[in-house]
């Protein structure tokens, strides 16, 4: 571990009088409107040299549409930008960037064909006589990949990193170079806990050496260790303006949420839990192997259980979920029951028709259908035929039309299902034909619920149901899955958070190298037990 | 080492080579004379040329479909400025510039029209091969510059024909603005990932631009060393290279998923096929079969490149 000698112990310590307290960047009066819709009521924020200030609110708060101004991505409609006292009008992110503003985006911004260190360079690429150097660049990047804990060589392809270490060579692109402010929007989404604190490391450096540090995060304890002062938005307005030590996690929670504060209310007592022991078991799996990511992997999940999936990153949560879905060769000696029958799943196809639905870790890339509308992204998989207690008047022709996939659509039909979800599931939507890319992460997901729901499956596989969702939304997403368990289906849950698991799940298993290393019960366990044992 | 060999592209494409070498020799040695296989050296160069430009079109996840057209324009210029008596310097020079020029309108409409480069370059493709035709009225020009013969087939120390060096000087500088250049840095990003490349400020249009310049002007040059060789020019020049040159960059192992070229593989590719062709030549196969043959091959290559990139995973996760 590279520890540099500048690492600054003592600025931790002098948190509250940091060196140099000039403004670096100050907004005033931000307008911006999105066709008739005004979404940001005239903000105004100030960001002082050394210090790391959280910016929080609910998807569609505003929180992403200033990021996108102040890094010149939007143009503001009113509103005055300053960096270091001087007004800026930003032409587009290149005009952000020569005025010193870095930014680590929310999604990964990375060329998978080019390697490490051409992605951190690209577009500002060393050069001696119109020629690539990367001799000096090389030595910086390595270290700052140690100081992060990525081990790879700045010369590997990043196509085949891991997610967590795209997302770290996203940060270093960002942290590399001349910059007086950075923008970090939600940095740690794709990040384990030691690799957030080595962040937090490098970040307390950076603010040491004077840099702004402008934070986005879901996780307000991220907030709470990191931070100087936080700016909370409601409906494109400022509704709170604290320093960190004068407010609390209640607070801060309380004005991001406005009137629906209730929505935060802790685990329901006892949502169609306590009747799993009776009920009969919708997935057995036994001696599941799958190397070198998984060895002998037992699990059951019952009817109407929601069971939970614990560990960290790569210790095989992600393709624990994707081999029961069909997505990975598993070793012959693994027997898997559904329903208690033998299944061979080895196909999505085949997984689906027995009755087992994935909802994907990487919404964007393996979930969406980002061109279509809602409509169709929530009514594309295919309804399950055969069981359809609540659609029994299907004819013979149209079931085998419907199972070739020759049936027409029937669009009515499907507005009318569409609707019955919207109002279910309270998506934030205008309607049936909007591009599901306009809708907040959170919505999105729920779009993916309703498919699922519509799917009706008898197991749910879901691999981190809330990455990038707001607390509001997350709420509702929680209700969605007790719901959905209260229907009998049963459920995996796979999430970094371990609150999340101990608010969703009965029990939960926990993971490391692949191996299932302890199987606990929700209800006699604890957020720092459960970490333990990760960490163990 | 066996392995890492195999996986390479350019290796594959030297084995091939090899083999395919081997193969015509067997059935018939005139394959290996010296007369053949200059013959094969000359054509391979020319398609070389235009292929070091197609790989860096697909490098950027783009196709230029017009490089036919191209070279058939290019090479009647040089026919009709040299007969109305232009000097040869002029004349290269007036072709180059006058395809790099199309490829300048390929670029200025992908860009300004936001158009997908493979209907802007077919669209171009169909209006430069109707000029051709209304320039010649149909008719072959015909060369009388020794010169620019000399400048194609005629042999350089006595070794090689000239036009195996143009291929080579174009090859040289070519790998060293994708692999040490700022520019070809930007143009393997916008082909791997056009929101990184936006993301980092690179300028795409001017890149884009670029490459279809750069894409005419090789076209241009290998329109020209035709014209040389066959010491006339007509609107069949560079008839089908678009495929053919499109073919030597996949078979060369450059993806048509962009973000990476291959030009040692566009190189050997190029003698590759070009081998291939002579060698069915030589063996007696009607040139009927050629197209057939030829759309074989890239169906294998394209084959093998989905098989490549869609090796790691076994399904895609859409329900």
């Amino acid at each position: 571990m590279l520890v540099q000698a500048r690492e600054p112990v003592t600025a931790e310590r002098k948190q509250s009088q940091p060196v140099d307290r000039g403004a670096t960047l100050r907004v005033e009066g931000l307008r911006k409107a999105f066709g008739a819709v005004e979404v940001l009521h005239g903000i105004d924020i100030e960001l002082l040299s050394g210090e790391v200030h959280a910016l929080l609110g609910e998807n569609g708060a505003g929180k992403s549409t200033i990021i996108n101004i102040v890094s010149g991505r939007l143009a503001p409609d009113a509103g005055r930008i300053e960096m270091g006292g001087k007004e800026v009008q930003f032409a587009g992110p290149l005009a952000a960037k020569k005025a010193g503003i870095s930014i680590i985006a929310q999604e990964l911004e990375l060329v998978p064909t080019l390697s490490i260190i051409e992605n951190i360079f690209l577009g500002v690429e060393p050069t001696r006589f119109g020629f690539i150097r990367w001799r000096d660049a090389s030595a910086k990047v390595t270290a700052v990949l140690h100081e992060l804990g990525v081990s790879a060589e700045p010369t590997q392809l990043t196509g085949s990193l891991a997610v967590a270490d795209q997302q770290l060579v996203e940060i270093v692109k960002a942290i590399i170079g001349d910059y007086r402010l950075l923008i970090m929007d939600e940095p740690t989404s794709a990040l384990n806990l030691e690799e957030t604190q080595r962040l937090f490391r490098v970040v307390r450096r950076l603010k040491s050496e004077g840099v702004a540090i402008l934070y986005v995060s879901h996780r307000l304890w991220e907030i709470f260790d990191i931070a100087d002062r936080v700016t909370v938005l409601r409906d494109g307005n400022v509704v709170q303006r604290s320093r960190i030590p004068e407010t609390d996690s209640q607070t801060v929670i309380k004005s991001m949420l406005g009137p629906k504060s209730s929505l935060i209310s802790g685990r329901p007592n006892g949502l169609g839990r306590g009747q799993s022991e009776a009920s009969r078991p919708v997935l057995q799996v036994q001696r599941l192997s799958s190397l070198p990511h998984l060895r002998d992997i037992d699990l059951t999940v019952a009817a109407g259980e929601v069971v939970g999936l614990a560990g960290v990153l790569g210790s095989g949560r992600t393709e624990l979920c994707e081999a029961i879905y069909g997505l990975r060769r598993v070793a012959p000696c693994t027997r898997i029951e559904l329903n208690g029958r033998p299944a061979k799943l080895d196909e999505p196809k085949a997984a689906l028709r027995e009755g087992v639905f994935l909802l994907p870790e990487d919404r964007k890339q393996e979930g969406i259908f980002p061109h279509l509308g809602l409509r169709e992204n929530m009514i594309l998989a295919k309804a399950r035929v055969a069981s359809g207690p609540d659609r029994p008047h299907q004819s013979l022709l149209r079931r085998f039309l419907l199972a070739t996939g020759l049936g027409l659509v029937r669009a009515g039909e499907e507005l009318e299902i569409f609707e019955s979800y919207r109002s279910a599931l309270d998506i934030k939507c205008s309607g049936a034909h909007s591009r599901i890319t306009q809708l907040s992460g959170g919505n999105q997901q729920k779009v993916l619920f309703a498919r699922a729901g519509y799917v009706n499956p008898d197991l749910m596989v879901l691999s981190e149901p809330t990455r990038g969702v707001d607390i509001g939304a997350k709420e509702e997403i929680y209700t969605a899955i007790d719901n959905l368990a209260a229907r009998g289906t049963g459920i995996i849950v796979s999430s970094s958070e371990i609150t999340e698991l101990l608010r969703l799940c009965e029990r939960i298993y926990v993971l490391r190298h692949g191996q299932i290393v302890a199987e606990v019960a929700s209800a006699d366990s604890s957020e720092e037990a459960i970490l333990q044992i990760i960490a163990a | 080492m066996v392995k890492k060999l195999l996986r390479s592209e350019s290796l594959a494409a030297l084995v091939a080579l090899l083999a395919v070498v081997i193969l015509f020799t067997a059935i018939d040695n005139r394959f290996v004379s010296l007369l053949n296989i200059e013959g094969v050296i000359v054509s391979a160069s020319i398609s070389a040329v235009v292929g070091l430009g197609m790989t860096f079109v697909v490098a950027m996840r783009s196709l230029d479909l017009s490089v036919g057209s191209a070279m058939g324009f290019a090479a009647i210029m040089t026919g009709t400025l040299l007969s109305a008596g232009l000097p040869l310097p002029v004349v290269v020079v007036a072709g180059v510039l006058s395809a790099a020029a199309l490829g300048l309108a390929n670029g200025l409409l992908i860009v300004l029209l936001r158009l997908p480069s493979f209907v802007a370059t077919l669209a171009s493709y169909s209006v430069i091969f109707g000029c051709n035709l209304l320039i010649t009225h149909g008719a072959t020009v015909t060369i009388r510059s020794s010169t620019l013969n000399d400048l194609v087939v005629g042999r350089v120390f006595g070794i090689l024909p000239a036009a195996a060096f143009t291929a080579g000087l174009g090859f040289v500088v070519m790998f060293v603005v994708f692999h040490q250049t700022p520019f070809g840095r930007h143009v393997a990003a916008i082909g791997g990932e056009i929101r990184a490349a936006i993301g980092a400020g690179v300028n795409i249009p001017l890149v884009t631009i670029s490459v279809f310049v750069i894409s005419g002007a090789l076209a241009g040059v290998s329109g020209i060393m035709t014209a040389g060789m066959l010491q006339n020019a007509d609107s069949t020049v560079g008839q089908g290279a678009e495929l053919m040159s499109i073919a030597v960059v996949v078979v060369g192992g450059t993806s048509l998923m962009g973000g990476r070229g291959n030009l040692p593989g566009t190189v050997l590719a190029a003698f590759l096929l070009a081998s291939i062709k002579s060698g069915l030549n030589v063996s007696n196969v009607p040139s009927l079969y050629e197209g057939l043959i030829f759309g074989g091959i890239l169906i294998v290559a394209l084959m093998i490149d989905g098989a490549r990139r869609g090796g790691r995973r076994k399904g895609m996760l859409v329900v």
